[in-house]
């Protein structure tokens, strides 16, 4: 909470000022509708819009879709079969599901960090510059420079400067993960979705993504899905609460767990269900 | 057991007990099952180490050395042996002949020296000359002082009276008991060379060559035969000759002196055909042939042997070639008797050293000082399992000779051989053939490069098609095609490759044959035609490519692929016609020399790799499709292109497991035996050339292993070729696993 204040007061706003309204819109959600195979339909009538550099939580108990709208964003949902989706998502005013859209730029500006740590079987240095090697950029000046960049933003240079051709596979999990995320920033995202990122880290390794998320937003927009509330508590700016694959109410995060406006808020947050 | 349940101090008593039942029950089955597969595991390092030690126990013999051993000695009393002509024995061993230049002809037992048989031949002056015609038909030539031949044979005959073996011997005069006149002058020096048509008799008569050819008729009825003179000149050498040696087919006559000066003599052109010497110092101690009257063995006084036959380039003269040499030591060699039915002989030098040799393996085979006084005669048995030798006292001893399998070297297995008649040295399979006296020939080395072209021809076409399809079947196709198309081409595995063999052989060596240009144009146009079409694809308005869902692409090439096989089988006679003048074939033979056999390494490579594309579709698919999905989408939340992912993650990842995947169908493809053998032609030749064929070692083992004669040389070297094959699966695979693990280290861990 203390950092959010600071950070908040940097930015020069107070509480009071935070606002839905008052932020500029990053990612447009209108009337989404997604079945998987069979007919399933796992969202009902999404709507919401996500704030430029802000990082927004999606909470709600297991099951409840918050993954997979987090998964809608970047498109990470047409690798899986049979999924089906109707309403739009606007990224800057554009409908990322329009059918001219190439879906490999698309995700170069929706970065995605997973649950599970996924560092390619490559060396360090190799991992954080593969996003870059994908467009083409080969040069070994432009790859130093960005693959410091990226890990000192990632706060994981300084553990892993004199290894940086080691194989990623030979780190912790929360390096690994913190890597994970140093490579996304590398091919420098607009927006950062963030799936449960800290959820099989163990507390150290939590609050250090933590500190990072906090580090990274003056950048970027930041999603992230989160089972834990207090993390949703820490981190975020805005919260959405999913339901049965709903979205229930959403709010500042403030506000939401503060003063919930839904009974169902009210009952997940004081831990009733979930 | 470390995975034994803990028990916890706070379970109340009675539940404990129960649990430590259920413990008990669950650790009786826990080392139940250790112990099944423990079991199981050692019974298949078992199976295998048998199988190892059984190959290792059949070829073993290949490999040892020769013995012998004095079995009896005793002194012959009937007769005077202090002259003899002939020492010999009889097919089993057990009589034996000497012959004396008295013209006493004593059969005797070989082990005992008991009396079997004796006679005297009616000789019409004093012997001055002798010959044999081969070791295998023993007829003599007895020249004699008055210019005369008598000709005679031992013969043996077996009867079984009361179940036991009598062998019956006698002297026979196949040309009559009158001698032939072959001069007027006492002859020093006889040859003597009988055929089914003619007989022949060269002999030295004051110095000078002579000789009478006879052509045989024998009577229908009477079966009395009848020789006719056939005139024929022997043109002057000019050097004493000290050996004359007539070859098996009546051409060659080699007439050697005591220096070693040689003069070749064709005797149908009745000149001379070669000249040269077979050593440069020192005098010659023994000229004899080797089995079958091709080689020369020359024996000299400084204990080397050498082999030389005549050699026959295209367009040059014949030639005596000095083919391999043989030392046992610096003592001059005594005596040289010749096995009769394989290519091996047997020394004594002056220092009384015995020495066993093989002449196409090169093996010195034994070598062992004998006891006694100077051994003056030796005869070696048909089977070369007995010695017989006579000692300068009279002493006959009776030695067992055990050398089974002389035939095989390393040299032999895998270098360049010079094989008798043959113009240089090369590497030849060929074991057996239709006449005794051949020369087996043991190379391994067509045989292994059959195995590796037929293997390389099949990877050729089984790697790319099986690792492409697998990539695009476990990475890009739909999960609905995927689930079918996979289980399909596993089914292929099943397909018994006799049936491949047996189509490959029948249907598609003959359609090759007739639609070369077609098959040639479908090889080259098939990758093209499907990259053109991908781009046309491409280029086309993305309302039309986009109503094909993901992964269903791959349903759109079938009409392209149908449609290019049977535009290139179609026009198969046009492209012939304008390409090729009609015949490719012809053109293939003449205009670039290439030969064409319809079973060829091309049908072998399309039908083995048919057969080995299901091992290694089924593996890669598997490594590439078990890639941990969060690498995939890792890579793809990057930005990167599904292409892109695959190459520069999913592959690599994926990498050990396509390694394997093509090791293991390398594997299959070496061992593979029914396709090879039914559509190779089984030619052992070494040529890289496509339209070759090949024999493989395991077909090789197929051909052959049901026509060998149990426990012989051939026998075991077959077992060889298994072991071979065995070791190179082996290493193969090892080397596989190595890299894997290597692979593995380096990418795995996920």
């Amino acid at each position: 909470m203390k950092a959010q204040a600071l950070s908040l007061d940097k930015m020069g706003r107070t509480h009071r000022e935070m606002s839905l309204a008052n932020e500029e819109t990053s990612l447009e959600v209108n009337d989404l509708n997604l079945f998987y195979e069979g007919g399933k339909q796992a969202l009902y009538d999404i709507n919401l819009t996500i704030p430029k550099q802000r990082v927004t939580a999606f909470i709600g108990p297991s099951g409840c879709g918050k993954s997979t709208l987090l998964r809608c964003f970047n498109r990470m949902n047409d690798l899986v079969d049979g999924c089906q989706i109707n309403g739009e998502i606007k990224l800057d005013g554009h409908n990322i599901y329009d059918r001219v859209v190439d879906v490999a730029s698309l995700r170069r500006r929706i970065g995605m960090v997973f649950q599970k740590p996924n560092p390619f079987p490559k060396s360090i240095y190799e991992n954080v510059a593969y996003g870059l090697r994908i467009q083409g950029i080969n040069k070994a000046r432009v790859l130093d420079e960005v693959v410091e960049k990226s890990l000192r933003q990632a706060a994981l240079w300084d553990e892993v400067k004199d290894r940086l051709h080691d194989s990623a596979l030979g780190m912790s999990g929360g390096q690994q993960q913190r890597l994970v995320i140093a490579r996304t920033i590398a091919v420098e995202p607009e927006v950062l979705l963030l799936d449960e990122p800290a959820s099989a880290l163990d507390p150290i390794s939590t609050l250090k993504i933590e500190e990072l998320i906090n580090e990274l937003k003056s950048k970027y927009t930041i999603v992230i899905v989160t089972h834990n509330m207090q993390q949703a508590a820490r981190v975020s700016d805005y919260t959405a609460f999913l339901y049965m694959g709903k979205l229930i109410e959403y709010d500042t995060t403030d506000t939401l767990f503060t003063n919930p406006s839904k009974k169902q808020t009210e009952d997940y947050i004081t831990g009733r269900y979930g | 057991m470390k995975n034994t349940a803990p028990t916890s101090p706070v379970v109340p008593a009675a539940r404990s007990l129960h649990l430590e039942r259920l413990s008990g029950w669950r650790k009786a089955k826990d080392s139940l099952a250790n112990l099944v597969i423990s079991a199981g595991g050692m019974g298949v390092l078992m199976a295998i180490l048998l199988i190892f030690f059984y190959l290792f126990y059949e070829i073993m013999p290949l490999f040892k050395s020769a013995h012998i051993q004095p079995q009896s000695s005793y002194e012959l009393s009937a007769v005077d042996s202090s002259d003899s002509l002939f020492l010999a024995m009889e097919e089993q061993a057990e009589v034996a002949l000497m012959l004396n230049r008295a013209g006493q002809a004593q059969f005797f037992n070989a082990a005992t020296g008991a009396s079997v048989h004796q006679a005297q031949l009616p000789l019409t002056a004093a012997v001055t000359s002798w010959a044999l015609n081969s070791e295998q038909q023993p007829l003599q030539a007895l020249g004699m002082a008055n210019g005369q031949v008598l000709l005679a044979q031992p013969k043996y005959r077996i009867s079984y009276p009361d179940d036991q073996r009598v062998i019956t011997p006698s002297i026979e005069y196949p040309f009559g008991e009158q001698p032939l006149v072959i001069a007027d002058a006492p002859l020093t020096k006889v040859a003597v060379r009988d055929t089914e048509e003619q007989l022949l008799i060269v002999a030295v008569a004051k110095g000078k060559l002579t000789g009478r050819l006879f052509n045989k008729e024998e009577d229908f009825l009477s079966e009395e035969l009848t020789l006719e003179e056939q005139p024929f000149t022997i043109p002057e050498v000019d050097i004493v000759p000290q050996w004359l040696l007539l070859g098996p087919d009546q051409r060659w006559l080699y007439v050697v002196s005591q220096d070693g000066a040689y003069r070749v003599i064709n005797i149908r052109d009745e000149a001379v055909a070669a000249s040269g010497r077979l050593l440069e110092r020192g005098q010659l101690t023994q000229v004899r042939f080797l089995l079958g009257g091709i080689s020369l063995l020359a024996a000299d006084n400084r204990g080397e042997i050498s082999q030389w036959f005549m050699v026959r380039e295209d367009g040059k003269l014949p030639r005596l070639e000095k083919i391999r040499a043989f030392k046992a030591s610096d003592s001059a060699i005594e005596q040289l008797v010749v096995e009769h039915r394989r290519k091996g002989f047997i020394t004594i030098n002056q220092q009384q050293q015995l020495d066993v040799f093989y002449t196409t393996s090169g093996r010195q085979l034994l070598s062992e000082p004998v006891i006694g006084a100077a051994i003056s005669d030796i005869a070696v048995a048909p089977r070369a399992n007995r010695v017989l030798s006579r000692d300068t006292n009279g002493q006959f001893s009776y030695w067992q000779l055990e050398n089974e399998h002389p035939e095989v070297s390393w040299s032999v297995l895998w270098q360049k051989v010079w094989y008798e008649s043959y113009q240089e040295p090369d590497y030849i399979w060929q074991s057996s053939a239709s006449n005794n006296d051949f020369e087996p020939k043991y190379s391994f080395t067509p045989l292994a490069f059959g195995t590796l072209k037929a293997a390389f021809y099949a990877m050729l076409l089984a790697t790319p098609l099986a690792i492409g399809g697998a990539i695009y079947t476990a990475y890009f196709m739909t999960p609905a095609v995927r689930r079918k198309v996979k289980p399909l081409i596993e089914l292929m595995e099943a397909l018994p490759t006799v049936i491949l063999g047996f189509l490959a052989g029948l249907w598609l060596a003959p359609f090759f044959e007739r639609n070369l240009p077609g098959v040639f144009a479908i090889f080259m146009l098939f990758p093209l035609g499907i990259l053109l079409f991908g781009y046309l694809w491409s280029q086309l308005p993305s309302r039309i490519r986009l109503a094909v869902p993901d992964g269903w692409h791959a349903i759109l090439l079938i009409p392209v692929v149908i449609a290019i096989t049977w535009a290139c089988i179609a026009s198969s006679g046009l492209l012939e016609l304008w390409f090729f003048h009609g015949d490719m074939r012809a053109w293939l033979t003449h205009d670039l020399g290439i030969s064409f056999d319809q079973r060829n390494a091309m049908v072998v490579g399309v039908a083995m790799g048919f057969a080995v594309v299901p091992t290694i579709f089924s593996i890669t698919e598997d490594a590439v499709f078990s890639v941990p999905k969060s690498l995939s989408y890792g890579s793809l939340a990057l930005g990167a292109t599904p292409w892109q992912t695959l190459v520069g993650v999913v592959i690599p990842t994926a990498s050990p497991g396509i390694f394997s995947a093509l090791m293991i169908g390398m594997g299959r493809a070496v061992g593979e035996t029914m396709i090879v053998l039914m559509a190779t032609g089984n030619t052992p030749i070494m040529d890289a050339n496509i339209f070759e064929g090949m024999r493989t070692l395991a077909a090789n083992i197929a051909v052959e292993i049901g026509e060998t004669e149990v426990d012989s040389s051939h026998f075991r070297v077959l077992f060889l070729a298994a072991f071979v094959l065995f070791m190179f699966t082996f290493v193969v695979n090892t080397i596989a696993e190595i890299v894997r693990q290597r692979l593995r280290k380096k990418y795995g861990s996920l």
